[in-house]
């Protein structure tokens, strides 16, 4: 959505530069549309308004340069040439200056205005390294505005020095390179014609034609202008002798020789590279047997907290909510005004005290082990388990927002280099237990049958992933490209940062699924009032009945579970029509693990169908939908079959 | 030519050559994988897992699968220990 009246800033930087704690900072400020974490498809936006200026700042994608690889750093780039933005902020890791500068020698060559916004002063300083930020800006030629995004120093300035820029509307200039390749740009630049369709400037567009040797770029120049594509054919050849690697390596080449020249001449390293106790941390944390031992502890760790936290929380709010039942149905009796605000207080409660008190914790953990760079670790020690199932370890940070939610895990898919492992790890995501059903899980199995059942149906969950992946890779033959993953520095856990990601997070649940579950339940109570809950639960009977051996009435949830997961708990005792504390009484501990697995595995919630469809494709967001509900079938037959009930 | 697969850990190696399709050189480029980086071997998982790389030259780690691992080509620059 573009908005000509407001000016278009973009916010642009490589993986883990604390590019979206900023955005977040800032939008979280002064936000008058928020962003949509989970849902963000392209990218997030946000109007700002600064001293009375609004401002549409737009947060990309994270990339590693302006030469896509994969589909994140592909709509990256999309948005950055096709609409030419008003202002660049390029955000920038400073604790590694050196290779991030390369990314920003690329944007210079862009020529539009442009500030790096040189984040994470404080890991850069702990590392010995003392940037003279007033030389750098010297030497790039646009302004640099130190900052730590995370304690929100720097933002103020930042935002100044953007207004400054937009009034001033000064350009970059890109900075120049060895001569002899130089000359080469000079005369593929020259053969542009005018009439061509030119990116940012002529300059840009031509070394851009030189270095992206992709086959479709070279068939198109070949038809539209013949000596245009003779000329870099040459000058390619000639770079390409000349230095003895191909043209596009020279050129990145030139920008890490830049960067580096930069970074020397505006920095100075004063103590050892490395912080000694991230070195030793990394060491256990990353060691081939200790290391696994380490990651099995904090995921039970992980799982037990949640549980701990969420239980004791979940008890204490339920009473006041049974005993505002018991009253409603004294003074109510059983009318439609009964069915209708029981279906209020079922669903505005249910949010409250069975759903939130494991959302919260689980948020927060999430955000912590992603806030101080573990994730990154368990894709390294996780690769060879995930090559068993016929991916590899960077599918592992998919999976791990999937325990969050499957939504934004499938969107990140776009991390992946190859369609393959985007398709696998995008049908493998709907199995994992998002934090919907893992409320279900605690709130059901662990909280009636004992944290121990719910763990084990935790390990079983992860197991059926992996058996799943196994025959999926089977039809997918194509061989993955292998583990190329960055590692970033360990960081000390910023709380605030934290406790922000939770909070918007949470704020997102209460303002899309809360609602949800609010209105469902109320939809609920009327079609109970109304009886059509029986045409449905008659309907649904032999699935429900006959093949799961479960109480009829809980047909109807799995309707409603489709919509938000959560619903299906919260619905399955309003359907059942017994207080949370009473569930045992008439359903048995078979039956509650039947439904369990059931829920958890049936077709992938609404949201999840939708970003399927619009991110992977039709085909398989209909191949998703099967494969769920005839695992589903599948595994609960066998669970019964098993534990019998 | 030795590739990173042959690294041990107590050396410093420097990068005489990727090779490899542009994808993967693409890649690692833009990671900040460049011809005459200073590199070291940080850590090698166990069972034929992904190799562990921190780049001298750019101050950055990176983890690579062995597939990947074996399109870098290295030369030794000196002997610790």
């Amino acid at each position: 959505m573009r908005n000509n009246k407001h000016p278009d800033v973009i916010f642009i930087g490589q993986p883990n530069c604390g590019k979206s704690t900023l955005f977040n900072v800032i939008a979280g400020l002064k936000a008058e549309t928020s962003n949509f974490p989970g849902t963000t498809v392209e990218h997030s936006h946000s109007k700002v308004n600064i001293e009375g200026r609004v401002l549409n700042i737009i947060d990309l994608p994270g990339t590693y340069s302006l030469n896509p690889s994969d589909e994140a750093e592909k709509v990256a780039l999309s948005h950055l040439f096709l609409e030419k933005p008003d202002l660049i902020i390029n955000v920038v890791d400073a604790s590694i200056l050196g290779r991030s500068l390369e990314m920003t020698m690329e944007l210079i060559e862009l020529e539009y205005p442009l500030i790096v916004a040189l984040n994470m002063m404080d890991l850069a300083e702990k590392k010995g390294m003392e940037i003279d930020t007033g030389k750098l800006q010297e030497l790039l030629g646009v302004p640099v505005v130190p900052m730590i995004a995370s304690h929100g120093r720097g933002v103020k300035e930042l935002l100044e020095e953007a207004l400054r820029s937009l009034d001033e509307k000064r350009s970059a200039r890109h900075l120049c390179w060895s001569r002899d390749v130089e000359e080469k740009i000079e005369e593929v630049e020259k053969m542009i014609p005018e009439d061509f369709s030119i990116v940012a400037n002529k300059r840009f567009t031509a070394v851009k034609t030189i270095e992206l040797e992709m086959p479709s770029l070279n068939r198109m120049l070949e038809e539209i202008n013949l000596p245009l594509k003779q000329t870099v054919d040459r000058v390619r050849n000639e770079l390409k002798v000349r230095h003895d690697a191909p043209a596009y390596e020279v050129i990145a080449a030139e920008r890490h020789h830049l960067a580096l020249k930069l970074f020397e001449e505006s920095t100075q390293v004063k103590r050892g590279k490395r912080i000694s106790w991230q070195e030793r941390v990394d060491d256990l944390i990353m060691h081939p047997f200790i290391g696994y031992i380490i990651l099995t502890a904090v995921f039970l760790g992980f799982f037990l907290i949640i549980f701990k936290v969420g239980g004791p929380l979940e008890e204490i709010l339920l009473r006041p909510l049974m005993s505002v039942r018991a009253s409603l149905q004294s003074s109510l009796g059983t009318g439609w005004l009964f069915y209708l605000t029981d279906g209020l207080i079922q669903g505005i409660g249910g949010g409250l005290a069975i759903v939130l008190p494991y959302f919260v914790p689980l948020l927060f953990l999430m955000a912590l082990l992603e806030d101080v760079g573990y994730l990154a670790r368990v894709g390294f020690l996780m690769d060879i388990f995930m090559h068993r199932i016929g991916l590899h370890g960077k599918s592992i940070s998919p999976f791990i927002l999937g325990f969050g939610c499957n939504v934004p895990a499938i969107v990140s898919t776009r991390i992946l280099e190859s369609r393959r492992d985007r398709v696998l790890t995008s049908l493998l995501i709907p199995f994992i237990p998002c934090s919907a059903r893992t409320t279900i899980i605690l709130a059901l199995v662990a909280f009636y049958l004992g944290p121990l059942w719910a763990l084990g149906f935790y390990i079983a969950n992860m197991f059926l992933v992996a058996i799943l992946g196994r025959i999926l890779s089977f039809f997918l033959k194509d061989p993955s490209p292998g583990l190329i993953l960055e590692i970033p520095a360990l960081k000390a856990p910023a709380l605030t940062n934290i406790f922000r990601k939770t909070f918007i997070q949470l704020k997102s649940f209460v303002k899309f699924a809360w609602p949800l579950l609010i209105v469902g339940s109320v939809v609920l109570g009327a079609i109970q009032f109304l009886n059509f809950d029986k045409i449905i639960n008659t309907i649904l009977s032999p699935l429900v009945n006959d093949l799961l051996g479960l109480p009829q009435e809980l047909g109807v949830t799995l309707i409603f579970g489709f919509l938000r997961k959560e619903l299906s708990l919260i619905m399955m005792l309003q359907s059942l029509g017994v207080g949370y504390q009473e569930l045992m009484t008439i359903i048995t501990r078979q039956q509650l693990i039947v439904f369990t697995v059931f829920i958890s595995f049936f077709i992938p919630c609404l949201s999840t169908v939708a970003i399927l469809w619009k991110e992977v494709g039709k085909r398989e967001a209909f191949i998703s939908m099967g494969l769920n509900t005839s695992v589903a079938i599948v595994i609960s037959l066998i669970v019964r079959l098993i534990i019998g009930g | 030519m030795k590739s990173l697969l042959d690294a041990s850990k107590a050396s410093r190696f420097r990068i005489t050559r990727i090779v490899g399709g542009y994808g993967v050189r693409r890649r690692l480029l833009s990671l900040g994988f460049h011809k005459n980086d200073l590199i070291e071997l940080d850590s090698r998982s166990i069972m034929g897992g992904p190799l562990l790389i921190r780049n001298l030259t750019t101050d950055t780690s990176v983890a690579l699968g062995r597939g990947i691992a074996s399109h870098i080509k290295v030369e030794i620059v000196d002997e610790e220990q």
